[in-house]
C-alpha cells in the first residue's frame, strides 16, 4: 500500500524514460500546416512598410497575415495593452509582426525571410533610461488601456510607470534625520531565462466556430482567456488541451504562440502548428525581471535599526503580463525576516521598456529581493562588528509578528527553529573555523508563500476499482500531480497509487485551475482532490453499508477493499461497490474546489497593493560555503544546506528533487545565468551557448533538512514546496562570496570578472 | 545540398579537385552542421570523410602522428598523447561535451580555425606540422604557417588536412593547458593557454619555453616575446611578470558575449603563472619518480 | 535528395534526405521516433543525444546522411517494448525524472557510459554528462540513478556453479 509520506515513483516516469511521453512540440494533426513568425528585429520603431507579396508567391505558402488582418481587440493578463501582431509600432525585439503558414516548416521560414519589412528605428528605452530621465513614453495610449478585471480594477500607473506600489508609514524621514549612521546599498539584478528544455509550441484547429489548441502550458485557463481576448471571442469558444510539459518554471503561464496558431487555423481552415526556435524562445519568454533595489537603514547610536527605506525599480518590458501584480512583492519580503525598531518605507515601480515583457520565474522577485536584504543585513552586522548569525537571530520575527501589510504571521517562530536545525547540521563556529583560504560562508533566511488561487478536482471511481482524478491542473514536471495529488487520493481512498490516474488538463472537461505556479498544486489541488475523495468515500460507504449490512460509520478501506472496522473478514472489493453503485444510486464521483482562505491585512498599509498577503507561509534557512579560484575569479559551491518547512512531505524523493532543482536554478542566477540587455535594448545572450545553464559538474549535492509543521488547511498538512529553495539560494551564495572577499557584492549574477577585479584590488592594497 | 560519403583518401581528393570551392569537407560535423543551421555557409556539396579509415589513426612510430579524423575522444584517451602531450589531451577533453568529443576531429578543429579553437594552443607549443594533400600532390606546413587569420587557413579548396605530426618531447620537458570558461565544461574559452617548458639539468633554469594562446586575438598564436622573457630565467617573479606583460602585449583582446577584454587582460598573466607552475611541478615530479 | 539506408534500433530503414538534413529531423519527421528531443539545435543541451555505433552524438548537429550504414540507437531502442533497461528503471526508482524532456538524452548518454565503464565514479558520471543539460532536477538524482546501476552491476551475485573453488 502506498501512502502519504512514501517515496513512490511518479506515475509518468515510465513513458518519460522510454521516450514515449508526448509533449506540446510532439503533437501533430492530420493535414497540419506549419507557421513561422516574422518578429521585430529591433527593439523600437515605426513600421514604415510591410510587403508580403514575395512570401505569398512562394509555392507551398497558404497564408500570410499581420496586423492588418487582426481583430480590433486588446488583451492582457492584468492590463489589456496587447494585440496579436505589432500595430504601427514595434516595442521589443521579437514582437510578432506577421505570420507565414505553409505546407512545411522550411517553406514557412523561407516565406518569413521573403517578407520585406522597413522599420524606422527609434532609440530603445531600457530600465535605467526609463527611471532616470524623461524617456519617450512607450505607450502614448496608456490611459486608454483597461485592466483585465475592468475599470474598477485599475491601479496606480502613469506613462512609462506600468504599476506603482507605495507603502509609506509615518516616521521614516524623522528616523533617518536622527540616525547616528545610515547603511546604504544599491543592488542590481539581470534577467533570468526559464530555459525549460522544451521550446514553446502549439497546434491549433478550428471547427464549428471553436478553437482547439494542443499545447504544453502551465495555466491552460489563462491561455484560454488570452486567446479569447486576442481573437475577440468568448472564452468558451476556446478549448485548451494540455500535453506533457517540457519544463515551464513560470515561463509557460501565459499564451505565446497559441493565439497566433489559433488565428491561422481559422483563416486557413487547417490545423496549424507553430513552434519557437530556441532563439525565438529566448527573445520572447517572460523572463525573471531585471531590477534595481536601493536599500537604506537608519541606525541609532546603539546600533538599533530605527527605520528602513527601500525603493525597487522593476523592468516590465514592453507589455504588462503578470508583473503589475508582482510589484507588490517587495512590501511582503521586506518585512518578512527581521524586526526593526521603527518603520519601513517601500516603494516599488514597474517600468515599461523596449524589451521583452517580463514575468514569473519560480520564486519571482523574491530571489533578488532576499539577496538585497540579506547582503544589506550582512553589511549592517559587519558595520556593527556583530557576528552575522548572531545579528540575524537577535532580530528574527517570531510567532505573531506582523508583516508590512499587517498580516499576522502566527507561526513565524519556525524561522528560529530553522536556525536551530542549521546549528545542528552545521555548527556555525565550526563552519567558520573550517573555512580554507578563499572560502566564505553565507546565510539567508525568510518567509515564502503558497499561491492561494482556486483549483478544482473531480474524483471518479471506475467500475474496476481504479480512480480517475480529472483536473485542469498541470503536471509541469514537479510531481505535484503524478506524486502529490496521486498519493493524496490513493491514501484517502485506500487504493494503490498505481490505480489512480490523473488526467491531462482540458478546459472543455476539467474544472478551473489557476495553473502550476507558486508551489500551489499539491496544496490547493491536493486539497480539492482530497475533499472530493472524502465525498467519494462517503458514497462508497453508503453503498457498501447496504451490501455488508453495516453502519457506514464503521467502514474503512484497506488495500482496495471496504471492510468493517474490527471485522476485517467482513469486506468487499471497492470494484464491486462501485459497480453496485452504478446500477443503483449512480456512478461514484465527486467534484470539489478549494482556494486558500482570505487573510486579514491592513488596508491602509499602502497604495497599489495588488496582492496583499502571503498565503500559507513557509520558513527557510539556507547556508552556502563557496570557494573562489584566485586565478580566474570563478566561484565554486563547496557546501549547500537547506532547512525547509514543508508542512508535510507527501513524497520525500519528490520534495528532495524540488529542493535540489530549485537550488540549482538559484546557483544559476547567482553565478552563471544572465540575460543581459544591450545598448540597443536587444538581448546579448541569444542561444544556449551564450546563456549558461549550470551543468552537473557545477552543482553540489544539497544537504536538506525538512521541518514539518502540518498546515491545517493543506491536504495531510502539505504546504508549497517547489519554489522556496530558489528564493534564498542567490542570497546565501552572494553572502558567501562577499564573506570570502571581504567586500560587498551588489549585482546578480556575480561574475568571475567582478570577482577577479575585486581580487586584484585586494592584491593592490596588500 | 549534395552529400558524398567517401571511403578512401583518393576519392576525397578527387572530389575536392572536381568541386573546389563548392565543396565543404564534413567529418564529425560539430562545427559545419552548426554553421549550416545558422546559414553561415551554403556549400553545394558536403564531402563526408568520417569513414576514410586511413585518416583516423593515432600512431607513434618514433614520433606521434595524428590522422585528421582522430576524434577528440580518441585523442583524450590515447596513452601516447596522455604520456607526452598532456596539454593536447586536456584540450581535447575540453571541447564541448562527450557528444562533441565522440565525433569532432582534430582536422576539423584546425580547419575551422576558430579564434577559440581548443586544440590549437597545444598544437602550437608542440610545433605541430600539418600534412595537406590534394589530387596534385602533398605539402606540409607548420601549424602557425597554416593559420592565416580568423577562421582562415592556408589550406586550398582542393586540399585536405590529412595528418598532424608532433615534435618529440625531450627530457625535463612538460606541458600544461589552462582553459578559462564560466562553467566547469561546455565552454568556448574566454582565454585558453598552453605552455611547454624545458628546464636545464639542475631543474632550475628554463632552457626552452613555448607559450600559445587562444581567444586572445583573431586566431590562436604563439607568443615568442613572452617565451623569450622566460628562457634563461629561473621562473622568478620578475620573469613571470615580464612574460605575462609580453603575452598581454601580443594579445588583441576584444569584448564579446563571453567576457570583456579587461577580464581577459587580467587573466592572461594569472593563467600563465598557473600553467608554468604546473609544468615545473610535472618536471620535478617526473624526475623524482625516476630517482 | 538522396536515399540513405539507416539502421535504427536494429531495423534497416531507407530515408530520403537532403545532405544538410540533421539526423534529429529525420528521426522525428520521417521515421516518426519522437522520443529524441530538440532543445537547441546547436549541440549545447544534449536532449537529442543518440548512439551512433555506440558513441553518444548530438543528432541535432549530425547529418542524417553521415549515419548511412551505421547503427543508430535512440531512446526507443534501449529496451524491449514495454520493458525498461537498468538505467531507465533507476531513473524511475530514484527520482531522476521531472519534466522528462531532457531524460531521453541523459539516459542515452548514461547507457553509453555504463557500457564502456560499468562502475563509474561520481566524477566520471559528471564528466560524461557535461553535454547534457537538465533544468529540473539539479542532477543529483540522475547521478544517483547511474550509481545505482553501477552498484547493482558490480554486486551481481556470483553464479552458483562458481562458488567455493
Amino acid at each position: 500500500m502506498t501512502m502519504v509520506g512514501d517515496s513512490i515513483a511518479r506515475s509518468d516516469a515510465g513513458a518519460k524514460v522510454q521516450g514515449g511521453a508526448m509533449y506540446g512540440v510532439d503533437h501533430r494533426e492530420v493535414g497540419m500546416l506549419h507557421g513561422a513568425i516574422l518578429r521585430s528585429p529591433v527593439a523600437a520603431g515605426r513600421i514604415v512598410s510591410l510587403d508580403t507579396s514575395a512570401a505569398e508567391a512562394l509555392a507551398g505558402v497558404y497564408l500570410v497575415c499581420s496586423a492588418a488582418d487582426q481583430p480590433e481587440t486588446m488583451a492582457g493578463w492584468v492590463l489589456k495593452d496587447q494585440r496579436l501582431f505589432a500595430t504601427g509600432n514595434v516595442r521589443f525585439e521579437g514582437e510578432p509582426i506577421a505570420l507565414v503558414v505553409a505546407e512545411d516548416r522550411a517553406t514557412a521560414l523561407a516565406g518569413v525571410a521573403a517578407i520585406a519589412l522597413v522599420i524606422d528605428e527609434l532609440p530603445g528605452v531600457d530600465l535605467e533610461t526609463a527611471c532616470s530621465s524623461e524617456a519617450r513614453v512607450i505607450h502614448p495610449d496608456w490611459q486608454s488601456y483597461v485592466p483585465a478585471g475592468g475599470e474598477a480594477a485599475d491601479y496606480p500607473r502613469r506613462g512609462n510607470v506600468a504599476a506603482e506600489m507605495r507603502a509609506e508609514p509615518a516616521g521614516v524621514d524623522e528616523a533617518f534625520a536622527r540616525a547616528a549612521q545610515v547603511i546604504e546599498d544599491r543592488f542590481t539584478t539581470n534577467r533570468q531565462y526559464q530555459a525549460y528544455l522544451e521550446p514553446k509550441a502549439a497546434v491549433a484547429t478550428y471547427a464549428d466556430g471553436r478553437y482547439t489548441i494542443h499545447t504544453s502550458v502551465q495555466h491552460p485557463y489563462n491561455v484560454r482567456e488570452r486567446v479569447a481576448q486576442l481573437l475577440g471571442v468568448r472564452v468558451s469558444a476556446v478549448r485548451v488541451v494540455g500535453k506533457t510539459i517540457g519544463g515551464g518554471f513560470g515561463g509557460k503561464l501565459d499564451a505565446s504562440v497559441e493565439p497566433i496558431a489559433a488565428f491561422a487555423a481559422k483563416l486557413t481552415g487547417r490545423p496549424v502548428k507553430i513552434r519557437n526556435t530556441r532563439t525565438e524562445d529566448i527573445l520572447t519568454c517572460p523572463s525573471r525581471e531585471n531590477a534595481i533595489v536601493t536599500m537604506r537603514t537608519a541606525l541609532d547610536a546603539d546600533g538599533v535599526m530605527i527605520a528602513r527605506d527601500v525603493t525597487v525599480e522593476m523592468d516590465n518590458g514592453a507589455f504588462s503580463a503578470e508583473m503589475p501584480w508582482l510589484a507588490s512583492l517587495p512590501l511582503h519580503i521586506l518585512g518578512a525576516i527581521y524586526e526593526l525598531a521603527g518603520p519601513t518605507r517601500v516603494i516599488s515601480r514597474l517600468w515599461y521598456t523596449n524589451t521583452a515583457p517580463t514575468g514569473a520565474f519560480r520564486g519571482v522577485g523574491g530571489t533578488y529581493l532576499y539577496m538585497a536584504l540579506e547582503q544589506h543585513t550582512d553589511h549592517i552586522a559587519n558595520t556593527l562588528l556583530v557576528d552575522r548569525l548572531q545579528f540575524r537571530r537577535a532580530h528574527l520575527i517570531h510567532d505573531g509578528s506582523a508583516s508590512l501589510s499587517g498580516q499576522v504571521l502566527g507561526d513565524a517562530g519556525i524561522l528560529a527553529e530553522g536556525y536551530d536545525e542549521l546549528e545542528r547540521v552545521a555548527p556555525w563556529q565550526q563552519v567558520l573555523a573550517d573555512l580554507k583560504p578563499w572560502q566564505g560562508v553565507g546565510i539567508a533566511s525568510g518567509v515564502w508563500m503558497t499561491n492561494p488561487m482556486p483549483g478544482q478536482a473531480t474524483v471518479k471511481m471506475n467500475e474496476d476499482g481504479t480512480v480517475h482524478v480529472i483536473t485542469g491542473a498541470t503536471e509541469n514536471g514537479s510531481g505535484a500531480l503524478t506524486m502529490g495529488v496521486t498519493q493524496i487520493v490513493a491514501h484517502e481512498l485506500g487504493v494503490n497509487a498505481a490505480n489512480v490516474y490523473v488526467t491531462m488538463p482540458d478546459t472543455d472537461v476539467s474544472g478551473y485551475d489557476a495553473g502550476s505556479q507558486g508551489s500551489r498544486t499539491t496544496h490547493i489541488v491536493g486539497r480539492a482532490a482530497l475533499d472530493a475523495a472524502i465525498e467519494v468515500k462517503r458514497q462508497l460507504f453508503d453503498v457498501a453499508a447496504n451490501l455488508l449490512e453495516a453502519d457506514p460509520a464503521d467502514l474503512t478501506i484497506v488495500d482496495g477493499r471496504v471492510s468493517v472496522v474490527g471485522s476485517p473478514a467482513v469486506s468487499i472489493d471497492i470494484a464491486d461497490v462501485a459497480n453496485a453503485a452504478l446500477w443503483t444510486v449512480g456512478a461514484v464521483a465527486a467534484t470539489s474546489s478549494y482556494t486558500s482562505p482570505a487573510i486579514p491585512f491592513d488596508a491602509g498599509c499602502g497604495s497599489g497593493v495588488l496582492f496583499t498577503t502571503m498565503s500559507t507561509p513557509t520558513y527557510h534557512v539556507h547556508m552556502a560555503v563557496v570557494e573562489i579560484d584566485p586565478v580566474t575569479g570563478r566561484v565554486k559551491i563547496v557546501r549547500y544546506v537547506v532547512i525547509q518547512e514543508v508542512g508535510r512531505a507527501i513524497n520525500p524523493v519528490g520534495v528532495r528533487g524540488q529542493i535540489q532543482g530549485a537550488v540549482t536554478q538559484g546557483i544559476g542566477l547567482a553565478l552563471y545565468e544572465s540575460l543581459r540587455i544591450g545598448a540597443d535594448c536587444r538581448y546579448l545572450e541569444r542561444s544556449l551557448e551564450a546563456y549558461r545553464l549550470p551543468l552537473a559538474l557545477d552543482i553540489p549535492e544539497v544537504e536538506i533538512v525538512l521541518m514539518e509543521h502540518p498546515d491545517t488547511n493543506g491536504p495531510f498538512g502539505a504546504k508549497g514546496v517547489a519554489e522556496p529553495a530558489v528564493v534564498f539560494a542567490p542570497a546565501a551564495i552572494i553572502n558567501a562570496v562577499s564573506h570570502a572577499l571581504g567586500r560587498s557584492i551588489t549585482a546578480l549574477p556575480v561574475t568571475p570578472e567582478e570577482v577577479l577585479s575585486i581580487i586584484e584590488e585586494i592584491e593592490g592594497e596588500a | 545540398m549534395d552529400f558524398r560519403s567517401l571511403r578512401s583518401l583518393d576519392e576525397v581528393l578527387a572530389a575536392l579537385a572536381e568541386l573546389g570551392d563548392a565543396a565543404c569537407v564534413l567529418a564529425g560535423g560539430t562545427d559545419v552542421m552548426v554553421q549550416l543551421g545558422r546559414g553561415e555557409i551554403a556549400p553545394q556539396t558536403l564531402v563526408h570523410i568520417e569513414h576514410v579509415g586511413e585518416l583516423s589513426a593515432i600512431s607513434c612510430n618514433g614520433h606521434v602522428r595524428l590522422g585528421a579524423t582522430a576524434t577528440h575522444s580518441s585523442i583524450a584517451e590515447s596513452p601516447a598523447i596522455l604520456n607526452s602531450y598532456g596539454s593536447l589531451a586536456a584540450a581535447a577533453a575540453s571541447v564541448g561535451g562527450w557528444q562533441t568529443q565522440s565525433v569532432g576531429t582534430i582536422g576539423g578543429n584546425i580547419a575551422n580555425a576558430s579564434p577559440a579553437a581548443d586544440l590549437l594552443p597545444p598544437l602550437l607549443v608542440h610545433g605541430a606540422v600539418v600534412s595537406l594533400s590534394s589530387a596534385s600532390g602533398s605539402r606540409t606546413l607548420s601549424i602557425d604557417q597554416l593559420l592565416t587569420g580568423r577562421r582562415s587557413t592556408a589550406c586550398a579548396a582542393d586540399e585536405l588536412i590529412v595528418a598532424v605530426d608532433l615534435e618529440p618531447v625531450g627530457a625535463r620537458t612538460a606541458d600544461a593547458f589552462v582553459k578559462v570558461g564560466r562553467r566547469s565544461a561546455m565552454e568556448v574559452s574566454i582565454v585558453a593557454l598552453a605552455v611547454r617548458l624545458t628546464l636545464d639539468e639542475t631543474m632550475t633554469t628554463v632552457t626552452d619555453a613555448r607559450i600559445a594562446l587562444a581567444s586572445c586575438g583573431p586566431m590562436a598564436f604563439r607568443a615568442t616575446e613572452a617565451e623569450a622573457a622566460l628562457i634563461g630565467t629561473t621562473l622568478d617573479d620578475d620573469a613571470l611578470r615580464a612574460a605575462g606583460a609580453a603575452l598581454g602585449n601580443r594579445a588583441q583582446l576584444i569584448d564579446d558575449v563571453r567576457a570583456t577584454a579587461a577580464y581577459r587582460r587580467r587573466l592572461i598573466p594569472r593563467v600563465l603563472g598557473k600553467a608554468v607552475a604546473e609544468c615545473r611541478q610535472t618536471i620535478v615530479n617526473r624526475s623524482e619518480s625516476q630517482t | 535528395m538522396m536515399s540513405v539506408s539507416l539502421n535504427i534500433n536494429g531495423r534497416d530503414r531507407s530515408v530520403n534526405v537532403d545532405g544538410a538534413d540533421t539526423l534529429l529531423d529525420v528521426l522525428r519527421e520521417q521515421v516518426g521516433l519522437l522520443g529524441t528531443k530538440e532543445g537547441c539545435v546547436e549541440g549545447e543541451c544534449g536532449a537529442c543525444t543518440v548512439l551512433i555505433d555506440g558513441a553518444p552524438v548530438d543528432s541535432c548537429i549530425y547529418a542524417a546522411a553521415a549515419a548511412g550504414g551505421r547503427q543508430v540507437t535512440t531512446i526507443e531502442g534501449l529496451a524491449r517494448p514495454g520493458d525498461y533497461s537498468p538505467i531507465q528503471q533507476a531513473f524511475i526508482d530514484g527520482g531522476g525524472v521531472q519534466c522528462g524532456f531532457c531524460t531521453p538524452g541523459f539516459i542515452v548518454t548514461l547507457t553509453a557510459l555504463l557500457r564502456r565503464n560499468p562502475d563509474p565514479s561520481r566524477d566520471e558520471i559528471n564528466n560524461a554528462l557535461s553535454g547534457n543539460i537538465c533544468r529540473c532536477t539539479g542532477y543529483s538524482q540522475i547521478i544517483e540513478a547511474a550509481l545505482l546501476v553501477a552498484a547493482a552491476a558490480t554486486s551481481t551475485p556470483t553464479p552458483a556453479g562458481a562458488v567455493a573453488q
